[in-house]
C-alpha cells in the first residue's frame, strides 16, 4: 500500500510523558508526514530519545514510564495495539551505537525475517542481499556473508544495523543519533543513505548536530527543556526561525 | 586481552600448588584414617563404626552432591530468570524475594546447621530411631551424617532440604548478576526488530549470560562444600570421640577441614560475582 508523500503518518496530539515524578516532555503536538525526514534537534537531555523511542514502543520497558496524549499512526492509537511487537516490526529502530547480534553478517540481516518464520534458504538470501544493496554494503561483505560482522569497521557496522533494520520492511525507521560514533567520512554514508531511503520509507531523525539535520531532513523541530519550540519546514527552521531560542540554537550561540 | 588470561606468575603458582598439595595431604589422611579404622586395625566393629564404610560414603557424597547442584541450580535458576526477566522492577513480590535473598546469601553456612538442628531434626523423628546416639535434646549434629547413609532416608532428605535452602539464595543471587551484564542495547535492539520477549530471552539473554550463570552456580555450589568441610569434621569426630574429650584425630579432622574450605573460598574467588549494572 503506497500513499502519495506529504500524507500525515504519525499524529502527535497533546503527549506529555513522566518519568516517575519527573516530566519529560510537555504538551508536544506535530505532524509526521509520510516520505519525508524528520528531524528532532536540540541539546542533551531535552527529550529527543525519549521521543523518538515512544514511537515504537520502547519506553514500554522504562519502569515508571508514563504518558498522556494520543499518538497516530495512520489514524489508529500506537498505544491501542495490544502487542508491541506488531507496533515494531512496522517502526523500526537504529541506534546511536551499532549493536552486533551473534551469529554472521547473514544471520544479522536476516533477523528481522527469521523471527517472522521465514525459513526458505532462497528467500532469506534474497532478502539478505536486496538489504545489503540498498544500504551499499553488498560488494564489501559479498565475500564474508558468513563471517562474523565484528571484523567491520563501526560505519560498516552501523550500515549493517540500518540493513537488518530495514530486512523487517518497516514504514517508520527511526534514527537515534545514527553518527554519534563516527567519523565524518561514514557519516556522509549514512546521511547519503537516509536521503536515498526517503524516497521509500518514513525517516524520524534525533541529533543534536545542527549541521547534519539541516543537510538530511525535510522538517525539523526543535526541542528545548522538554517543550517542543518550533516545528516546521527545515529551511524555514534553519533561515528564518521565528523563536529566539530556535534561532540561538540554530546559528550556535546555543547549545 | 591475551595478557589478561596469562599463565599465574611464580608466586600465584607457588600458592595454587601449595593449597592443592594441603588439599590432598589432607584428604589423603582422612581416607588413612578411615581405611585403618575399618580394615586395618582390630577394632570391633559396631553397629556405629560400619557407618565409616567408604564406599557407601563415597556414593552417599556423590549421591547428595547430585542432589543439591541438580535441585540447587534448578531452583535457583529458574527462580532469578523469573524475577529478573518477568517482574516489573517496581514489583512488590520481586522486592520481597530480592531483599529475602540478599539477606540469606549472606547468612554464614553455619546458622543453616543450626537451623537443621533446632528446627528440623527434632520433628523428623530421626532421633529417636537411631540406636545408642544422643536425642535431640543434646542437639548433635554428628547425628545427622552418621545415619544418612545407613538406609534411612529421612535425614538425608533433610540434609539435601537444609543445603538446597543454602546454595538456592547464592545461585539466584550470581544468576540475576549474570542476567543483568546483558547489555541493555543488545535487548533494545532486538525489540526494536520486533522480536518478542521470548525470541530475545532464548536468542540473546540466554547464550549471552550462560557463562556467568554457569559460574555463578558453580560458585554456590563450592560454597556448599566448604560446609560440607565442616560436616566431615563433626561427622568424623561425632564416632570417634566423646563428648567433652577432645582427641588428636579431631584436630586433623578439623585441619583437613579448613584445608577444604581454604580451597573453596579460593574457588569462589575464581568465580568472582559481576557487581557492575547496566542500567
Amino acid at each position: 500500500m503506497k500513499t502519495e508523500k506529504g500524507q500525515p503518518i504519525l499524529n502527535i496530539r497533546n503527549l506529555n510523558i513522566w518519568y516517575g515524578d519527573k516530566d519529560i516532555l510537555r504538551s508536544l503536538s506535530f505532524e509526521v508526514q509520510e516520505k519525508q525526514v524528520t528531524a528532532f534537534i536540540g541539546p542533551a537531555n531535552c527529550g529527543k530519545s525519549t521521543l523518538v523511542r515512544c514511537f515504537n514502543r520502547l519506553n514500554d520497558f522504562t519502569p515508571n514510564f508514563k504518558f498522556t496524549g494520543e499518538i497516530l499512526f495512520k489514524g489508529s492509537s500506537l498505544y491501542a495495539e495490544p502487542d508491541a511487537t506488531t507496533v515494531r516490526k512496522q517502526i523500526g529502530m537504529v541506534f546511536r551505537r551499532p549493536t552486533l547480534f551473534r551469529g554472521s553478517i547473514h544471520e544479522n540481516v536476516a533477523y528481522a525475517a527469521r523471527i517472522s518464520n521465514v525459513s526458505r534458504t532462497s528467500e532469506l538470501n534474497a532478502i539478505v542481499e536486496k538489504n545489503l544493496r540498498r544500504t551499499g554494503l553488498w560488494n564489501e561483505v559479498e565475500g564474508i556473508l558468513d563471517e562474523t560482522p565484528v571484523q567491520l569497521s563501526t560505519g560498516q557496522q552501523q550500515l549493517l544495523c540500518v540493513a537488518r533494520a530495514l530486512a523487517a520492511e518497516p514504514e517508520v525507521l527511526i534514527f537515534d543519533e545514527p553518527c554519534g560514533e563516527l567519523d565524518p567520512i561514514e557519516t556522509v554514508k549514512i546521511e547519503t543513505l537516509m536521503r536515498e531511503l526517503a524516497n521509500d520509507c518514513t525517516l524520524i531523525f534525533a541529533t543534536n548536530k545542527r549541521r547534519q539535520a539541516a543537510r538530511v531532513s525535510d522538517v525539523a523541530g526543535f526541542l528545548y527543556g522538554g517543550e517542543l519550540i518550533e516545528f516546521g519546514a527545515t529551511e524555514k527552521i534553519f533561515t528564518n526561525p521565528q523563536d529566539s531560542r530556535t534561532e540561538q540554537y540554530v546559528t550556535g550561540r546555543m547549545g | 586481552m591475551n595478557s589478561l588470561m596469562s599463565r599465574p606468575n611464580p608466586k600465584q603458582k607457588f600458592a595454587l600448588q601449595s593449597i592443592a598439595l594441603l588439599t590432598l595431604g589432607g584428604v589423603s589422611l582422612l581416607v588413612w584414617n578411615v581405611l585403618k579404622k575399618t580394615y586395618l586395625s582390630d577394632v570391633q566393629v559396631s553397629s556405629v563404626a560400619r557407618v565409616s564404610d567408604p564406599l557407601p560414603n563415597l556414593f552417599g557424597d556423590i549421591y547428595f552432591f547430585l542432589s543439591i547442584s541438580f535441585l540447587g541450580a534448578l531452583l535457583g535458576i529458574t527462580c532469578a530468570f523469573y524475577l529478573e526477566e518477568w517482574l516489573p522492577e517496581t514489583n512488590w513480590v520481586r522486592c520481597l524475594i530480592e531483599g529475602q535473598v540478599s539477606i540469606l546469601s549472606g547468612v554464614p553456612s553455619l546458622l543453616y546447621g543450626l537451623l537443621v538442628v533446632t528446627a528440623f531434626l527434632p520433628y523428623s523423628g530421626a532421633f529417636q530411631r537411631i540406636q545408642g546416639f544422643p536425642t535431640a535434646g543434646d542437639l548433635n549434629t554428628a547425628s545427622l551424617q552418621v545415619s544418612s547413609f545407613q538406609g534411612d532416608m529421612t535425614l538425608f532428605y533433610i540434609a539435601v532440604l537444609t543445603f538446597v535452602l543454602l546454595v538456592v539464595p547464592r545461585v539466584i543471587k550470581a544468576t540475576q548478576e549474570a542476567l543483568r551484564s546483558v547489555p541493555i542495547p543488545m535487548r533494545e535492539s532486538a525489540y526494536a526488530l520486533g522480536a518478542n520477549r521470548w525470541q530475545v530471552l532464548t536468542k540473546h539473554v540466554v547464550p549471552l549470560s550462560l557463562p556467568r550463570v554457569i559460574a555463578g552456580a558453580c560458585r554456590a555450589m563450592s560454597c556448599a562444600l566448604a560446609v560440607s568441610a565442616l560436616f566431615i569434621g563433626i561427622y568424623i569426630s561425632g564416632y570417634t570421640i566423646q563428648p567433652g574429650r577432645m582427641s588428636g584425630r579431631f584436630a586433623l579432622f578439623l585441619g583437613a577441614a579448613l584445608v577444604l574450605s581454604i580451597f573453596s573460598s579460593f574457588l569462589s574467588q575464581r568465580y568472582p560475582l559481576a557487581s557492575t549494572r547496566h542500567t
